[in-house]
């Protein structure tokens, strides 16, 4: 592909992995600031925290809509294209009995979502362990399809700095952690480390000059990258024009983390197998 | 590729695979139009994409583990007492916990415990298995006596079988309806048949203080039944009325007939024993036995849930509900078309942009597109309801199948020879070993959320797995043939 010329022969492997790292370390610093004032690396949504959310379509504007509301704690109003998409705090059953007549008498195509305290702190708890689990299952299957350490390491790392980076840019443009960001995250587990496999496969396996196979993994691989960044893109799109909030949420997640894909593939992941080469690992 | 090559192509067992389970997809998911003239298929929806509801149920009970040097019968009946409700022994777990229907917080209980002797080990807002499963049958019943037509339950069990929350889905039922139908009861009474046919009232459903789990009496015999106890007024109104009638002196021609909502669900005689107690007493416990074997369990456990009257064992409330209007759901349906149809065109020029040859390009298209029609045929096999984060699984699976595709292409388009038939399986083997490890990554990474009830992501995740297992196993071996075929013309 002619559009971007990767070279990386005259950057030694410390050059390749200084930007990434550092970023690294922001995003790490800033998930430890969320935890620590909000007890979660990712501030939970709805679907964690407890609350109503509703979607409506309509012409009202915000105003509008928050004086209708006036007697329901109404946290948060955000709009997409005709859509509106209100927050509430949590309620008792007979105000809330109150809130859906209330909705349903002006804005009867109103979708709501009501998420109770407790059932949210439960689902909490089980995302944070299929987020912890679903890194470990894939971690040890690379460990395993390698077996040797460096290299492993290496994809492994790329997709922890994935996962953290897009963590930290959630919390810093507002995508609240919810079911369909979580599934997000982990289809992102997933599929990162696809670049990563063949970047190492290429290397390590085939004979031939280190730059030269570098150079074709990522002639292979950044077609790989664009072609979900592609799908994601046109969910993004579909979704911010048909204000489909979880869609938009979902797709979001998927474009950040794959951009941050790429940079940990291309930077971090081959900075490490670079270094590890020249020292003599593999062939 | 003249007629002699396609015959070839087309039998080879690969391609010949990937073929039959595309047209089998098509056939299962049925799209064609209905009478009202719109485009339907046999594609189930989930209830943010149709008009429905769902309520999440959340137990007020609890499972606690325990030790005590007391007899276990006499510690549970003097538990049950001072908690003023049921105590049950969940014998499916080890060592044994004990299921209390009544909700109490962990402080609460502990002095309790060790007034009678006993020590609380530990503590979980839930219920045991079998009783969340009672009361998901008991719901379904309820809902189907309703003649709502699509209804779905669903109990949520934790990794450790204490099931804690229920939830219920109603298609084309609007909150509060749904509301409604979860909380009604039914309207139980018993009957007595005095001459020939006709019958009269005797007791009616509040009457009933508690319904037992089915059980064999004698225990240990055969013979299936379940035990229910009456209240004071109710035990003396089925005396007064079985003497009136002359069950007691005659129990065969007057058969004791229990009803739900108008409908008989049970009917048989006095037995001679209880007959004969009746004469001299008030009985309040009283067992209504079903038969033997299989039947007379499976009557049993329904009779159990008749006795209830659609009433659960254990009190709930609701942790969550929500609702789709029907227009919001069809526009959502109409916006993940869509989308699947831009990624599909996003993804196609992606593709063409690097290879630039549409004898490569279209190949791969369509396979993807294929793709994902198999896995509707599975979904719709399977009559699993999509959800909108299931749509935008099957979406990605656009954008990362198609990447396998082109590891394949790149592998085998190495150096930019058209290799040998020899080198050409090496390059595949070694394409597909890559793509293996990718795919296992995948379906790791998504297991925990199939294994896990977390809410509605596991239906996600599994068909998620599912395309992945599609791709590696039919749609990828199928593509090195049909691609080996065009590059080596």
């Amino acid at each position: 592909m002619g559009l971007i010329n990767y070279n990386i022969e005259k950057y030694s492997p410390q050059q390749l992995v200084i930007i990434p790292l550092a970023i690294l370390a922001v995003a790490l610093i800033l998930l430890t600031i969320n935890i620590a004032t909000t007890g979660m690396p990712v501030t939970p949504g709805i679907d964690f925290s407890g609350g109503t959310a509703v979607t409506i379509i309509t012409t009202d504007t915000r105003e509008q809509i928050t004086s209708y509301f006036a007697d329901y704690p109404l946290i948060d109003v955000s709009d997409m294209n005709n859509g509106k998409f209100l927050k509430f705090g949590l309620m008792d059953d007979a105000k809330y009995k109150s809130l859906t007549s209330s909705i349903n008498q002006r804005y009867p195509d109103a979708r709501i979502d009501q998420i109770g305290e407790t059932f949210g702190k439960t689902l909490q708890s089980q995302a944070v362990l299929a987020l912890i689990f679903s890194f470990i299952g894939m971690s040890v299957v690379i460990f395993l399809s390698f077996r040797t350490f460096v290299p492993a390491a290496a994809v492994v790392l790329s997709a922890f700095a994935d996962m953290v980076m897009t963590a930290a840019v959630m919390n810093i443009i507002g995508i609240p952690l919810s079911l369909g960001t979580l599934a997000a995250l982990l289809m992102l587990i997933g599929y990162s480390v696809d670049s990563d496999i063949l970047l190492t496969n290429r290397v390590l396996k085939r004979q031939g000059k280190l730059n030269e196979k570098l150079a074709g993994a990522f002639h292979t691989g950044i077609i790989m990258t664009s072609t979900t960044l592609a799908a994601a893109l046109a969910m993004f799109v579909v979704s911010w024009f048909g204000a489909v909030q979880i869609i938009y949420e979902i797709s979001a997640v998927l474009l950040i983390g794959l951009l941050f894909d790429i940079m940990n593939t291309w930077l971090t992941n081959v900075g490490i197998l670079k270094w590890y080469v020249q020292k003599g690992g593999g062939k | 590729m003249n007629s002699k090559e396609l015959k070839a192509l087309v039998t080879d067992w690969r391609v010949a695979t990937l073929l039959i389970l595309l047209v089998l997809s098509v056939i299962v998911i049925y799209p064609h139009i209905d009478e009202q003239g719109h485009l339907a298929s046999n594609l189930q929806y989930g209830l943010d994409l149709q008009q429905g509801s769902w309520l999440q149920l959340e137990f007020r009970a609890e499972v606690v583990g325990f030790t005590t040097d007391q007899p276990l019968e006499a510690f549970v009946t003097n538990l049950s007492k001072k908690l003023d409700t049921e105590v049950i022994v969940v014998e499916s777990t080890n060592p044994s916990h004990l299921e209390i229907r009544k909700y109490y917080t962990q402080a609460e209980l502990e002095p309790i415990f060790t007034s009678e002797k006993g020590k609380l080990t530990s503590y979980q807002q839930g219920v045991s298995k079998p009783t969340a499963d009672l009361v998901k049958r008991i719901l379904e019943t309820k809902i189907n006596t309703l003649g709502t037509k699509d209804a779905k339950v669903n109990t949520l069990t934790g990794l450790n079988n204490v099931a804690r929350f229920i939830r219920v889905e109603l298609a084309g039922v609007d909150m509060n309806q749904a509301q409604e139908i979860v909380g009604k009861q039914g309207k139980f009474e018993i009957r007595i048949q005095t001459t020939g046919n006709q019958t009269e009232h005797v007791l009616s459903g509040d009457t009933i203080t508690s319904v037992q789990v089915p059980s064999q009496e004698p225990a240990g015999s055969d013979n299936w039944g379940v035990g229910f106890t009456l209240s004071e007024n109710g035990a003396a109104a089925f005396r007064a009325a079985a003497i009136k009638y002359g069950a007691t002196a005659d129990p065969a021609n007057h058969n004791l007939i229990m009803l739900l909502d108008n409908t008989s669900v049970y009917s048989a005689p006095l037995s001679d024993d209880l007959a004969g107690k009746l004469q001299s007493d008030t009985i309040r416990q009283l067992f209504a036995s079903t038969g033997t074997g299989k039947s007379g369990t499976q009557q049993a456990t329904n009779l159990e849930i008749h006795l209830r009257a659609g009433a659960l064992p254990v009190d709930v409330t609701i942790a969550g509900s929500g609702g789709v209007s029907a227009p919001l759901g069809e526009h959502y349906k109409i916006m993940m078309l869509l989308a699947g149809i831009f990624a599909l065109i996003a993804v196609g020029f992606v593709i063409y942009y690097r290879y630039r040859e549409p004898s490569i390009v279209l190949p791969m298209v369509l396979i993807n597109a294929s793709e994902v029609i198999i896995l509707l045929g599975f979904i719709s096999l399977i009559r699993f309801q999509m959800d909108l984060p299931t749509i935008a699984g099957l979406i990605a699976v656009l954008g990362t199948g198609i990447d396998q595709l082109v590891i394949i292409t790149d592998e085998i388009l190495h150096e930019g020879k058209v290799p040998s038939p020899n080198l050409y399986l090496k390059r595949l083997s070694r394409a597909l070993s890559i793509i293996v490890v990718a795919a296992a990554t995948v379906v790791i990474a998504m297991a925990p959320l199939a294994l896990m009830d977390l809410s509605t992501l596991k239906g996600f995740a599994i068909i998620t797995i599912l395309g992945v297992l599609v791709g590696v196993i039919v749609t990828r071996p199928a593509y090195g043939r049909i691609i080996m075929q065009i590059l080596s013309k």
